[in-house]
């Protein structure tokens, strides 16, 4: 969606040269489109280099290694919800037929449901999440479903990135439902682990 | 145990330009090297994803960039021409090797810095795309994330300021800000 400039940055106390400098500016922020996300490879450091290798990497300064273990730890969290979402894509129809269905609306006219599945018999309970007019994130942002407790966000039930419009996901939970627990979708901004700004609720 | 970091690690190189570090790197300084890979891996990847059409391959080629940039850091001569142009080069013929096929990556380094790349090999599309992204780099993360949310998510500045729960003044102000700070770093750094 190309961007106006005026409604972006204009404005009357803009100098005429000061605005000529930054409409151009705008015009190669068009141009050029969203950075790609980075993968997890290539944000951090290889551990220990080969010798035979010629490219080494530099070694982390000592913080960093604090923080390199943080985004490990938020890794392995988003792989844990990934598996949630990988484990149940061979569900097959029937199983995913919804016993309850949640509507969620939120910020910016932003709508979702959770269709919730029928729960098997060790007690995993699948979900389908279909969310709709959220915005597609910044790079290394997010989004959290997660149940509520006291009516904060508590107990995180998967995440996502939205692709297109619309987005489907699909996350298995071996949670039970309580009376008074609630659903919201959080977003997660880069580097932010805690439960974000919430943009869905039922 | 105490572990001892290396005091080239911990010196400050954010602010230097890129040909400062890339003539660093060349006298074997791992500090200007890691920044460099902060300031380049995202155009690169994003260089080589355009380029490759394919995730893996281009985490390959930007691996084989800055391996290729560690090794040739020291044929980089300021005096014929800015930095940004010489790693645009030599990330460009890392992915042109990789789409090749080929693993020998040894030979692809520019014997020159050029003034700008090659038309033939690049559009004009994958440049711009490659300076503003290695600007964004230089921004707050709370501007960024204005910036990315007001141009690319399709909210309008009223949805970005309910999404982030700050005033639309708020993303007025940070978006003017990124801006001015983005034409500092393209100018200044890149042209």
């Amino acid at each position: 969606m190309a961007r106006d400039f005026d409604d972006l940055v204009g404005g009357d106390d803009l100098e005429p040269e000061e605005e000529l400098r930054l409409r151009e500016v705008h015009d190669l922020l068009v141009q050029a489109g969203p950075p790609p996300d980075l993968p997890p490879a290539l944000e951090r450091l290889p551990d220990e280099p080969g010798e035979a290798q010629i490219l080494t990497y530099p070694m982390l300064p000592k913080r960093r290694w604090a923080a390199a273990a943080v985004i490990a730890a938020a890794l392995a969290v988003a792989a844990f919800g990934a598996g949630f979402l990988v484990g149940d894509r061979g569900a097959s129809s029937s199983e995913a037929e919804a016993v309850h269905v949640v509507p969620m609306r939120g910020v910016s006219g932003a709508l979702a449901s959770i269709r919730l599945g029928k729960r098997d018999d060790v007690g995993n309970l699948p979900m389908e999440v279909v969310v709709t007019g959220l915005p597609t994130q910044p790079e290394g942002a997010y989004y959290t479903l997660y149940l509520t407790r006291d009516g904060k966000p508590r107990v995180p039930c998967g995440y996502f990135r939205m692709r297109d419009h619309t987005t489907t996901v699909h996350f298995t939970v071996p949670y039970e439902l309580k009376k008074g627990e609630d659903w919201v979708v959080t977003y997660q901004p880069k580097g932010v682990h805690e439960p974000g700004r919430i943009v869905l609720t039922t | 145990m105490a572990v001892a970091v290396p005091a080239l690690t911990v010196r400050l190189v954010t602010h230097e330009t890129d040909a400062d570090l890339i003539q660093r790197a060349g006298d074997g300084d791992r500090g200007a090297f890691e920044a460099l890979y902060r300031r380049y891996a995202r155009p690169v990847f994003g260089l080589a994803l355009r380029r490759l059409g394919d995730r893996g391959r281009a985490e390959d080629a930007v691996q084989e960039t800055f391996a290729s940039v560690w090794r040739s850091a020291r044929t980089y001569r300021p005096d014929r021409g800015p930095g940004a142009p010489w790693l645009y080069a030599v990330a460009r013929n890392a992915i042109v090797d990789r789409s090749r096929g080929r693993t020998d990556a040894s030979g692809d380094v520019p014997e020159r810095a050029a003034d700008e790349p090659d038309p033939a090999e690049r559009t004009e599309q994958s440049w711009v795309a490659w300076r503003v992204h290695r600007a964004l780099e230089e921004l707050p993360e709370r501007e960024r994330e204005v910036i990315a949310l007001a141009y690319w998510s399709g909210l309008s500045q009223s949805e970005v300021a309910e999404f982030l729960g700050i005033p639309l003044g708020t993303v007025k102000t940070r978006t003017r800000a990124a801006l001015q700070r983005l034409a500092e770093v393209l100018e200044g750094e890149l042209e």
